[in-house]
């Protein structure tokens, strides 16, 4: 990697894939065509993050698997919707995953379950290159967050990773609703301009 | 409505992090997001955030999930791309919507003839919805005209007439316009395609011509290696091609 690359490009190149957003955008074009080997590729790429996003939701393994495929098969099956004007791959798929893991963790039987299992969230890549990429992400996120406010910090992982809802994370800090809107998008605003996303 | 604008617009957090429970709060924050730009680029800032945050939560899946998830793809069917064209008007479309205005010609391709032929999607306008479905191609054509990666091409077809090209390959978009193709027997249509190299997929039908001059088509997924062809084909068009290409212009992705 270029040392003199902005934060922005470190950034992207960091969180999407080692090559860049633009392949990834490229491959789901491919994808939309039918083309195999193209899915595969961004199945290599995005299985982990889609993976470790839904396993924190949902603690769960083998829901977090079932949740896994559904994503990576609607990935599949919409690609030729994936609008890159609209925001990157990864962010596309991103969204999809948590989404998919917030419907399976709002309906009550999974609700109920999460209760019960404790699961070790922070499973390691085997793969070197993986490890190394996804702990430098790490790093950033982990520099970012702790730059915000205890509230914002708490009601933006509470809300993603705890797979709360606002008005959920509004009980659990004892922070009025309006404040706890207001606290998530101002951490948002300073996380999105420390890691320096446009 | 109860709810003050304001109110609404700091929901954007929550939205973009999935934290608001579906219901009439979700619906009325998406009905809000569709008519406010800066709310949806906002949130679309927010989701790079949340893809960050997935990133940093990157776990292995077990090894034998990938073999199951090929195997599931390899029996579902793809959902077709939404076609964007004049001849067939849509009111669902994911792209042109919401893309701000885009002063006329900013960029560095003026083409009179593309600003003729998206003159003449207005004047063959007639109802609402048609006007509409011209605005929105008068936008998304205004954007990628004022795209500093735009690309001019044009080129004769073997029957006669110009096919003029706007192509932005990191966008992976063109738009076309022709002047003076030979008039075409009824039930007989001019159809676009991408040939690639594994696959050729349709770009659309040529609208009707008005002085010789057809109004721009815009097609997207264009990438490395594809050829842009025009044939002729029996109405409502063809799945692939099944005469001999009148036009084969290669795209410099």
């Amino acid at each position: 990697m270029n040392p003199s690359d902005s934060d922005a490009s470190r950034f992207k190149s960091a969180t999407t894939d080692r090559r860049g957003e633009r392949d990834l955008d490229d491959l789901l074009v491919h994808v939309a065509r039918g083309d195999t080997e193209a899915f595969e590729a961004v199945y290599d790429r995005l299985v982990g993050p889609v993976y470790g996003v839904t396993r924190r939701v949902l603690r769960d393994p083998s829901h977090s698997e079932e949740v896994t495929q559904e994503v990576l098969l609607e990935v599949w099956r919409t690609a030729a919707r994936f609008d890159p004007a609209m925001g990157g791959a990864a962010t596309w798929v991103m969204t999809i995953a948590h989404r998919r893991a917030i419907d399976r963790v709002r309906s009550t039987t999974a609700a109920a379950d999460r209760e019960h299992k404790t699961a070790d969230v922070h499973t390691p890549h085997d793969e070197v290159a993986e490890a190394v990429e996804a702990s430098l992400d790490r790093e950033r996120v982990r520099r970012c967050l702790e730059g915000l406010t205890d509230v914002q910090r708490e009601s933006i992982t509470l809300a993603y990773y705890g797979g709360y809802s606002y008005r959920q994370v509004s009980e659990l800090l004892k922070v009025t609703l309006g404040a706890i809107k207001t606290r998530i998008r101002d951490g948002l605003i300073r996380m999105r301009d420390c890691l320096g996303v446009s | 409505m109860r709810f003050l604008r304001h109110d609404m617009h700091s929901l954007s957090g929550a939205y973009a992090l999935d934290a608001i429970e579906g219901g009439s709060e979700l619906d009325r924050f998406t009905r809000h997001l569709s008519r406010c730009a800066s709310c949806a680029s906002e949130v679309r800032g927010f989701r790079e955030v949340a893809t960050a945050l997935a990133f940093a939560a990157t776990a292995e899946p077990p090894s034998e999930l990938r073999d199951r998830v090929l195997a599931a793809a390899a029996r579902t069917r793809q959902l077709p791309p939404e076609v964007r064209t004049h001849a067939r008007p849509r009111r669902t479309r994911a792209w042109p919507h919401k893309v701000p205005w885009v002063p006329w010609l900013s960029g560095v391709v003026a083409t009179a003839s593309i600003v003729v032929a998206v003159l003449f999607g207005f004047a063959q306008a007639h109802t609402q919805q048609e006007l509409d479905q011209a605005r929105a191609v008068n936008q998304a054509i205004s954007l990628l005209l004022s795209s500093p990666q735009a690309t001019l091409l044009s080129h004769s077809t073997t029957k006669g007439g110009v096919a003029t090209v706007v192509l932005v390959a990191d966008r992976h978009e063109l738009a076309v316009i022709t002047n003076g193709l030979p008039a075409l027997p009824a039930g007989k249509v001019y159809q676009l395609w991408l040939i690639g190299k594994t696959k050729t997929v349709s770009a659309g039908l040529l609208p009707p011509a008005t002085a010789g001059r057809t109004p721009a088509v815009l097609a997207s997924g264009v990438v490395k290696g594809d050829t842009l062809g025009l044939t002729v084909e029996p109405a409502p068009g063809s799945i692939q091609p099944t005469t001999k290409p009148i036009l084969a212009l290669p795209l410099p992705v």
